[in-house]
């Protein structure tokens, strides 16, 4: 029993890990119908702050990592998709593709090939003891962090008129510009909050492996891309539930798939995103069929 | 059986023609013979790079003639190097190099150019097997779609050791028997195979589902049904292509098969133009070209007495820059593809609905 | 009929204002094109303030892709001034805050958005952000139901609900050119009367509005001046006294 609840913690924790990743994707793809796989190398970005500025003590490095992502994100889009908003959603990602893979050979170029590691919030790598309970004092941490910041977010986006401006492009693009809010500034907007985002699950990921490499935010940014869309890209609530659903999937099959088909837990969120796809193409959020506003 | 007109209407002109066909192998031809003047290891590399060829050929016959874009053609190119893996390795190789086969795996073996049809065969029967469940998608859900098919195979491949190594390992020992000439031939094969499945029915009934898909719909077009169609001759392709690449590389390992080459396969087809199979060929060519010098540059050149060499590491980042800034400024390739506009989306602000008034 | 009436009568007052010559739109030789096909063909419309004009004719006739050219939403060659400045080459953010906005067909409010939040969004191209709070008072005014319904979801109001708050939001930025994409689509006869009613008004306080419908003999009743748009051209140009005239209507349309 107890084992269940700390794999449920675990859970929880991964859930909440990856429904930020895919609500930095989500965010940006609300707005102008990019599918950022390069959120991967924002993540990355922010991992390699945090852990070269490590020893300079958590109060520079960790806003340093959010002001890299928040500048990588920028960079993005005032360097390649801010010249592409014609493309439509397909040719979007082949170009985020592309930056992905650009970057992450700049950060060979820059870094080398290995990993750059730190004791990057060293304290948070251990178990306490919670109501007779075992549970990793990160997972906690990544569910509380993630919690805190989701909360922020809807208090932005509901009672800021500046957030209320990037709900309302969010929801239709067209008539939030006829009415006469800046396009630039919602888009431009997105792409900061995306970069927090990212940053704060480059945090969780670098306190759990210590350690950062070119390809440090690949393997999440798939998961999370493929969470987004099949819990429905189109509402931001969508792809954080999509995010959470896929995150909380991987862990609970990490933990309880039998010996020998451990490995396969990717495979297996693989079939589950061609399975949704294939029975609610618009997402899981979306009521019936829908009409797929891509 | 009479064609309805909506599909003559997609005919003629976006067709490449005889001499088009005939111009692309001299090219192909051109460039292997160029290039073998140049020493050993310029004929391996172009041997990867026909491959390569092989790949986005692959590639443009379904993403050029359906519109749907399509990231899982690597799943493809992999089952095709397994396959070929299994049955060229010396079988007492297997059992000491992949301990935990199936047992009949042991014991099939085949010479090496039945091998890489089979290789194609079986990687058409995979797409067959998958496509009826992806075909109905498009756009950005038909990309991740078929990045989750490459995905699954890829994870299948590396940790399934019943079919192959132990986890992540690689599968060695994969016979010598390629050589650049004759891999050419096979990349031949292959524009003539995609040349002729352009003029099929299927391809001229997709084409023109992608023109105007409530014409094509009311005509009484199952699209569905020619996607799938499509999709299962480029997926035989792609399994030709990888049971190349296992005999070229040698070696054949599950990472090696995954995003990287699909980016750079599709970077390829972009670079040279999505639409049409010219832009396949050359994107293809002009890649290579490229990627030889610059990886001349990496090794050092002496220009009028000076060295010049760029770091390493460059190439990569060069090779990435080319597909991103094609894509921001010439999303149409080289080639520029066909007179209307990027089949994935109309010309317009992002968001602005098409009036009908 | 008897609506039109009603509202003929109230133009009767409304014209005697005397049009204020600087505020207002005027649009010259007006090009759409979409990929290649002309949606608009270089038209002529201008609107004073004080003034409603009127565009009506068939579907496909260019009526809305004319607007959102205005806007600047699609892509345009001709001439289009706002209050005497040019619009060219602005997207459609700066060219509100000329002093113009559209009411777009169907409405399009912010459903998941509050009334109250949908309003205040309009208050975003404000030229003047000072007086935001008595435009919304305003506004709420003339639509009462608007203040009712004030937290609510906006996609839970009715069509004709939906459809004056869409007028609010756009009369929130404080526009003196207003347009509206057929602003009687799908409302009941009731609505009708309510939105054109404030229409009147907004004309009356020295408002320049361009009205796109589908109801031909209603809008060439309330406006100074009707055009019929047919295949992109202007073919003819109405007067009130026209509205009962069948055979005028009939050649507008079908000529």
């Amino acid at each position: 029993m107890s084992q269940f609840i700390q794999s449920l913690v675990d859970a929880l924790s991964a859930g909440a890990v990856l429904g930020l990743a895919a609500l930095a994707i989500g965010l940006v793809f609300g707005v102008i119908r990019l599918a950022n796989f390069a959120t991967g190398e924002i993540i990355t970005g922010a991992g390699y702050a945090l852990v070269l500025t490590w020893d300079l003590g958590w109060y520079i490095a960790i806003p340093l990592s959010i002001l890299v992502a928040v500048i990588l994100s920028l960079l993005m889009e005032l360097a390649v998709f801010s010249r592409m908003r014609k493309a439509g959603p397909a040719t979007l990602l082949i170009a985020s593709f592309g930056v992905s893979f650009l970057l992450q050979r700049v950060y060979e170029l820059i870094f080398g090939n290995n990993v750059r590691s730190a004791p990057v919030a060293s304290n948070l790598s251990q178990s306490v003891d919670v109501a007779g309970i075992r549970v990793q004092l990160l997972s906690v941490t990544a569910i509380v962090l993630s919690a805190i910041l989701l909360v922020l977010l809807q208090l932005f986006l509901t009672r800021t008129t500046l957030g209320l401006q990037l709900k309302a492009a969010a929801a239709d693009f067209t008539t939030a510009r006829l009415v006469g809010i800046p396009a630039s500034r919602v888009i431009g907007l997105s792409f900061v909050l995306s970069g927090v985002l990212a940053a704060a699950v480059a945090f969780v990921l670098t306190t759990q492996s210590g350690a950062v490499g070119p390809t440090f935010g690949v393997r999440i940014t798939v998961l999370a891309l493929v969470g987004a869309v099949i819990g429905g890209i189109d509402k931001i609530s969508g792809a954080l539930a999509g995010g959470f659903v896929v995150g909380f999937a991987s862990s609970m099959l990490e933990t309880w798939l039998p010996q020998g088909a451990g490995n396969f837990r990717d495979a297996f969120v693989y079939v589950l995103v061609i399975v949704v796809l294939l029975l609610k193409p618009s997402g899981l959020l979306v009521r019936g069929r829908g009409a797929v506003r891509t | 059986m009479s064609t309805p007109s909506v599909i003559k209407r997609s005919l003629g002109y976006r067709l490449a023609p005889g001499w088009s066909l005939v111009s692309l192998l001299l090219l192909v031809f051109a460039a292997v013979a160029v290039n073998s003047l140049f020493g050993k290891s310029n004929q391996i590399a172009m041997q990867y790079a026909l491959v390569d060829l092989i790949i986005v050929v692959a590639l443009q016959m379904f993403i050029g003639t359906s519109g749907v874009l399509s990231f899982g053609h690597v799943a493809f190119v992999a089952v095709g190097a397994w396959t070929v893996g299994l049955l060229t390795i010396d079988p007492t190789l297997k059992h000491s190099l992949l301990p935990n086969l199936f047992p009949f795996l042991y014991d099939i073996g085949s010479p090496w150019l039945l091998a890489v049809f089979i290789g194609g065969i079986v990687g058409g029967v995979l797409a067959l097997v998958v496509s009826p469940a992806l075909m109905r998608l498009n756009g950005l859900q038909a990309g991740i779609a078929t990045f989750a098919l490459l995905g699954l195979v890829n994870q299948v491949l590396t940790y399934w050791s019943s079919i192959g190594p132990e986890s992540g390992q690689s599968m060695v020992g994969i016979p010598d028997v390629l050589n650049v000439w004759l891999t050419m031939l096979f990349a031949m094969g292959a524009i003539i195979v995609a040349w002729l499945f352009q003029r099929t029915r299927p391809a001229r009934l997709l084409r023109a589902a992608r023109e105007d898909g409530t014409a094509a719909a009311a005509s009484g077009i199952n699209v569905v049904t020619q996607r799938i169609i499509t999709f299962t001759a480029s997926g035989v392709i792609a399994g030709v292509a990888g049971g190349l690449f296992a005999l070229t590389n040698r070696v054949v390992q599950a990472s090696q098969l995954n995003i990287d080459l699909t980016f750079v396969t599709l970077a390829m087809l972009v670079l040279g133009g999505m639409l049409s199979l010219s832009g396949a060929v050359v994107g293809t060519l002009v890649f290579a070209l490229v990627d030889l010098i610059l990886v001349k540059f990496q090794a050092g050149v002496s220009i009028a007495s000076h060295m010049m060499q760029i770091p390493q590491g460059t190439r990569p980042i060069v090779l990435g820059l080319i597909l991103v800034l094609m894509l921001i400024f010439r999303s149409k390739g080289i080639t520029g593809g066909r007179e209307f506009v990027w089949p994935f989306r109309k010309n317009q602000l992002p968001g602005v609905p098409v009036s009908n008034d | 009929m008897h609506s039109s009436r009603l509202i003929w009568e109230r133009v009767a007052v409304s014209i005697d204002n005397s049009a204020n010559s600087t505020v207002g739109l005027d649009v010259t030789g007006l090009t759409v094109a979409y990929n290649g096909v002309p949606a608009v063909r270089g038209i002529d419309i201008a609107v004073a303030g004080g003034e409603a004009v009127g565009l009506i004719g068939p579907n496909g006739a260019g009526k809305s892709s004319s607007l959102l050219a205005i806007m600047g939403a699609t892509a345009r060659t001709g001439s289009v001034r706002i209050n005497g400045r040019d619009a060219s080459g602005l997207v459609p953010e700066k060219v509100v805050r000329l002093g113009i906005a559209l009411v777009p067909e169907g409405r399009h409010v912010f459903a998941d958005l509050s009334v109250k939040d949908n309003l205040r969004l309009g208050g975003v191209a404000r030229r003047t952000k000072a007086g935001a709070h008595e435009a919304m008072d305003k506004i709420m005014d003339s639509f009462p139901i608007l203040r009712e319904f004030a937290a609510r979801p906006a996609g839970l109001l009715s069509g004709g609900q939906q459809q004056q708050l869409a007028i609010g939001r756009a009369l929130m930025s404080d526009p003196d050119v207003l347009m509206l994409d057929e602003p009687s689509l799908g409302l009941s006869p009731t609505a009708v009367d309510t939105v054109f009613e404030a229409l009147a008004a907004v004309r009356a306080a020295g408002k320049a509005v361009l009205v796109v419908e589908q109801r031909a003999e209603f809008t060439i009743a309330f406006c100074n001046r009707t055009y019929v748009l047919h295949d992109g051209v202007i073919t003819l140009s109405l007067k009130p006294e026209d509205a009962e005239n069948v055979q005028i209507l009939t050649e507008a349309y079908f000529g």
